[in-house]
């Protein structure tokens, strides 16, 4: 019944076009790679086979086993960690709750990246700071070694525990308090209810946290790396790294074990999704109940003590090693060693490589950030708005990059990108079209949050008073999505910034940015520059943060 | 086109969301100036087929048009859309942009025509004189109250003076008496300016009060056209006897052979005869009446349909007392004025006039 082509048809057909060339196409490319078993650099590939597969059972074996070893043991803690902040925040009557509720978001800003930077400060064996009080103090040996299986576990754990937490929290949140009430109203105990009725319902959220931390650390990268390769242990994202760096770089092997780690991911979210009961990778937080808090006494301080630990060990004592390290000479915890000095500071801004690194990070930040939101907007407006045919489709590729490991992605985009007869591998341009993609999911949800809110008889109203499409966009949806833009546009530039995954693989010798820079000045260069360099963007990420806490703090208001 | 002139004309129309069929087969006319309401319970699809008069829902099949001109055409593929159909509409929200003043949301609609920056200020000045909202042109819309949205959404609606002006449930989110308040208005301000309007609500009690024809609806379909008299006196069937106003419905069968065509004979399930009116051209086969609970005497002698009863409950409603009344026919509700109480198991006669006593179509 649509008369001929209109303008919204054919602008979703190119957003159809445009969306599914940048996500899928990679995909494709590498399922190709990882079936080629002649020359790894040839393309198309001249001989097809599996052996790229059974390499991985044949020779990796190893990197398998520690993959999984290392995600149980940081999936069980992560899941401690996250139920006992949920449940210390949402069902007892902890002093400053709400403080410590935004406090806990913290951790997931800082990246693992810089907590495992921090910690290989803290914990390393030798130079690290608790073994250097632990020895001033009298002891023998070494107290700790973050360069163990353990130590990558402990670091992922203690950066996804906030994941954990939210998650699990938002299961304890949209729990009536009627259905506990009834139960204690016909009569059955405290202990009793909390077991017949508080687990059976919370139980699936829990069981639901697990799974989605669990596919997370299968799929993480920046802990294994920073940590891992020092200390010889390779999971099975640092092993796709490792093959892409030996020459011939074994690009066939490194699809395979990609596409085996996003096969086995996508099925554990799939599986996580259906648990959860939507059928989208969109996720939209249901109603909220204001629990009722168990009284706790005195024994509330010590909960309070539990949530500042964990505060204090994944947020302070890691910045503050860092701050440290970042202002002497050599790194020490033995404050009457020190020696001060602001060069690190200098030499990470003189240095023509970091310098260039952080300028260009932030450019792509601001770049990607305000192109992104405007063609994210049209996105989201014509998934959630349009009458229009293919939309569902729209919305499951746009959201299909977050299924992916980041790192797997970016191996896909490096090889799609170096077959292609468009010349962009090693510039700018590519890592602002890879970071596009991969942003796609966070910007697209944060938007379409916006916009669901906003209710649609606003815009139908336009039209009826007889505005077109255009000035209807114009005057009534884009004034009112504009906070929900700003923060889009902020999240965005932060992820830029901090952008690893993709990174690594398709920055070039003139084209750096500073997530990797700061990975490389580790491995090459003093812990004391690595400091400061992951300081100065941890900084820039924490003014931006600011900058949104403000705004959505302004926004709800606004709104309520 | 003078009054009394067709103005909107909805033909066979058919509007589905999947499988599920929202509208089927609706046609109805309204003339100039005349004020129609779409009445039925939700999900009556009385809502789709309004905004399939707006242009904000596409139908599968049929036809709309508006002063003559073909809006929507489903064999012809035309669909006219929404901004170029010249209707204008109030909405069940609202949809007060809380981004602009109030100013602001009025003038909208006189910006998008182009019109001069002193036409806009006159006629804006207007509507919120005739609202009753010009002392608070320049305040947020955000920070305003219900009843203040509604009338800012009103005023925005008729401000650039459109043919045909488009309710959707507008005073469903006020309270009550607010709710008459304003029915009140509106309808002095429908006369006033001579607007054509189609309005939707489930309230029956509006649907009397504010229309001068009344359709309602059920399951995606026309159950009854008529006056707001036409409807509550002379309901066709037994859904609409139910739905709008109250009824008592009494079964039986029409009695042969078959008598004058104003009233007949109708043998009620009990044996009782009772003197009925027919509406529609008499079949036979029909098998209900309805007696609306407000024509039943209680007391006066009358020569037909008359019975003797006991009344068994007494309810008080303030406005009207409720009783329900045992007699030969089953129970009857009975609803009077609260004057000259009867009280609970007293005996009472019961009578009803022929006219009152509706033979139902089906």
């Amino acid at each position: 019944m649509r008369p001929g082509f209109t303008s919204q048809g054919l602008i979703t057909l190119a957003v159809l076009v445009i969306v599914a060339f940048l996500v899928l196409l990679p995909v494709v490319f590498l399922v190709e790679e990882s079936l080629n078993t002649g020359d790894p650099m040839a393309f198309p590939p001249q001989e097809y086979g599996l052996a790229n597969y059974v390499a991985m059972f044949e020779e990796d074996l190893q990197v398998i086993i520690n993959t999984v070893v290392i995600a149980v043991a940081a999936t069980v803690m992560a899941v401690l960690i996250g139920f006992t902040l949920a449940w210390i925040l949402t069902r007892t009557n902890v002093p400053g709750r709400e403080k410590l509720e935004r406090l806990m978001e913290l951790p997931y800003y800082m990246t693992p990246l810089v907590g495992a930077l921090a910690w290989a400060v803290l914990a390393s064996p030798r130079s690290g700071f608790f073994n250097q009080i632990w020895r001033w103090a009298g002891g023998t040996g070494d107290l700790f070694n973050i360069y163990s299986m353990f130590g990558i576990a402990w670091i992922m754990a203690l950066f996804e525990g906030t994941v954990a937490f939210v998650m699990i929290s938002a299961a304890m949140k949209s729990m009536d308090p009627a259905l506990e009430e009834s139960a204690r109203v016909i009569g059955a105990s405290k202990l009793r209810t909390a077991l017949t009725v508080t687990l059976p319902l919370v139980m699936p959220g829990v069981l639901g946290a697990t799974l989605f931390v669990f596919a997370e650390m299968l799929g993480s990268f920046a802990a294994a790396l920073v940590i891992g390769i020092p200390a010889r242990v390779y999971v099975i994202t640092t092993a796709i790294w490792d093959s892409t760096l030996s020459y011939p770089p074994a690009y066939g092997r490194a699809s395979a074990m990609g596409l085996a780690l996003f096969v086995v991911m996508f099925a554990m979210l799939t599986f996580y999704r259906r648990m959860v009961g939507r059928g989208s990778f969109a996720t939209i937080t249901g109603k909220a109940f204001r629990p009722r808090q168990m009284d706790m006494g005195r024994l509330a301080w010590l909960l309070f003590g539990v949530c500042a630990l964990y505060v204090f060990l994944a947020v302070v004592l890691p910045i503050a090693a860092l701050l440290l390290t970042s202002l002497e000479r050599f790194a020490t915890a033995l404050l009457h060693q020190a020696q001060f000095t602001l060069a690190n500071y200098e030499m990470a801004l003189a240095l023509g490589p970091v310098r260039t690194a952080l300028a260009n990070s932030l450019l792509l930040g601001f770049g990607v950030a305000s192109v992104g939101v405007i063609i994210m907007a049209l996105v989201v407006w014509i998934i959630y708005r349009s009458q229009l045919v293919g939309r569902g489709s729209i919305e499951y590729l746009v959201m299909f990059p977050q299924a992916v490991p980041r790192l797997v992605f970016g191996l896909a985009l490096l090889w799609a990108w170096l077959n292609m007869p468009i010349p962009i591998y090693g510039t700018l341009w590519l890592l602002a079209l890879a970071y596009f993609t991969v942003m796609l999911p966070i910007g697209v949800r944060t938007l379409a949050g916006v916009v669901l809110q906003v209710d649609k008889s606003l815009e139908e109203c336009a039209r009826v008073c007889g505005a077109g499409w255009v000035y209807q966009l114009r005057t009534v949806t884009l004034p009112l999505l504009k906070p929900g833009v700003i923060a889009a546009w902020l999240l965005i530039f932060m992820a830029c910034v901090r952008e690893l995954g993709v990174s690594v693989f398709l920055m070039g010798p003139n084209a750096k940015v500073i997530a990797p820079s700061i990975v490389s000045a580790f491995a090459s260069s003093g812990i004391e520059l690595t400091a400061a360099m992951a300081l100065i963007q941890t900084f820039t990420v924490v003014v931006a943060l600011l900058i949104l806490f403000r705004l959505t703090r302004g926004m709800t208001r606004e709104l309520t | 086109m003078s009054a009394g002139a067709l103005c909107i004309e909805l033909r066979d129309l058919v509007i589905r969301y999947g499988e599920v069929v929202a509208v089927n087969g609706v046609s109805f006319e309204v003339n100039r100036g005349e004020h129609v309401t779409l009445l039925g319970p939700s999900g009556c699809g009385k809502t789709t087929t309004l905004r399939a008069i707006a242009g904000l829902e596409q139908p599968g099949a049929g036809t709309i048009s508006i002063d003559g001109q073909v809006m929507y055409d489903a064999v012809r593929r035309h669909n006219v859309p929404t901004e170029q159909r010249g209707v204008s509409m109030v909405f069940q929200s609202y949809a007060v942009w809380p981004h602009m003043t109030v100013l602001g949301n009025v003038a909208y609609g006189l910006k998008v025509r182009k019109q001069s920056g002193a036409d806009i200020r006159a006629k804006v000045e207007r509507v919120l004189d005739l609202v009753q909202m010009r002392h608070l042109a320049d305040r947020p819309a955000s920070k305003l109250s219900g009843g203040q949205q509604q009338r800012v959404a009103l005023a925005r609606a008729i401000a650039f003076s459109p043919t045909v002006v488009l309710f959707d449930e507008p005073l469903s989110n006020l309270d009550a008496k607010l709710r008459a308040e304003m029915r009140l208005e509106l309808r002095e301000l429908q006369r006033q300016l001579g607007i054509t309007s189609v309005y939707v609500t489930h309230d029956q009690e509006e649907a009397l009060a504010i229309s001068d024809r009344v359709i309602v609806m059920n399951v995606g379909a026309i159950e009854q056209i008529g006056t707001p008299e036409q409807i509550y006196n002379r309901p066709r069937n037994r859904f609409v006897a139910d739905f709008v106003g109250s009824a008592n419905l009494i079964r039986g069968r029409v009695r042969e052979p078959l008598a004058a065509p104003k009233t007949l004979a109708f043998v009620a399930e009990g044996g009782h005869v009772l003197q009925a009116t027919a509406a529609h051209v008499l079949r036979g086969n029909e098998t209900e009446v309805a007696v609306r609970t407000a024509y039943i005497e209680l007391g006066k002698a009358n020569n037909v349909n008359q019975m003797p009863g006991t009344v068994r409950r007494r309810m008080f409603h303030g406005d009207f007392v409720q009783y329900v009344v045992d007699c030969p026919l089953g129970q009857m509700i009975v609803r009077h004025p609260p004057t000259n109480l009867v009280a609970e198991g007293d005996g009472v006669n019961l009578s009803f006039s022929p006219e009152h006593c509706v033979l139902l179509e089906d």
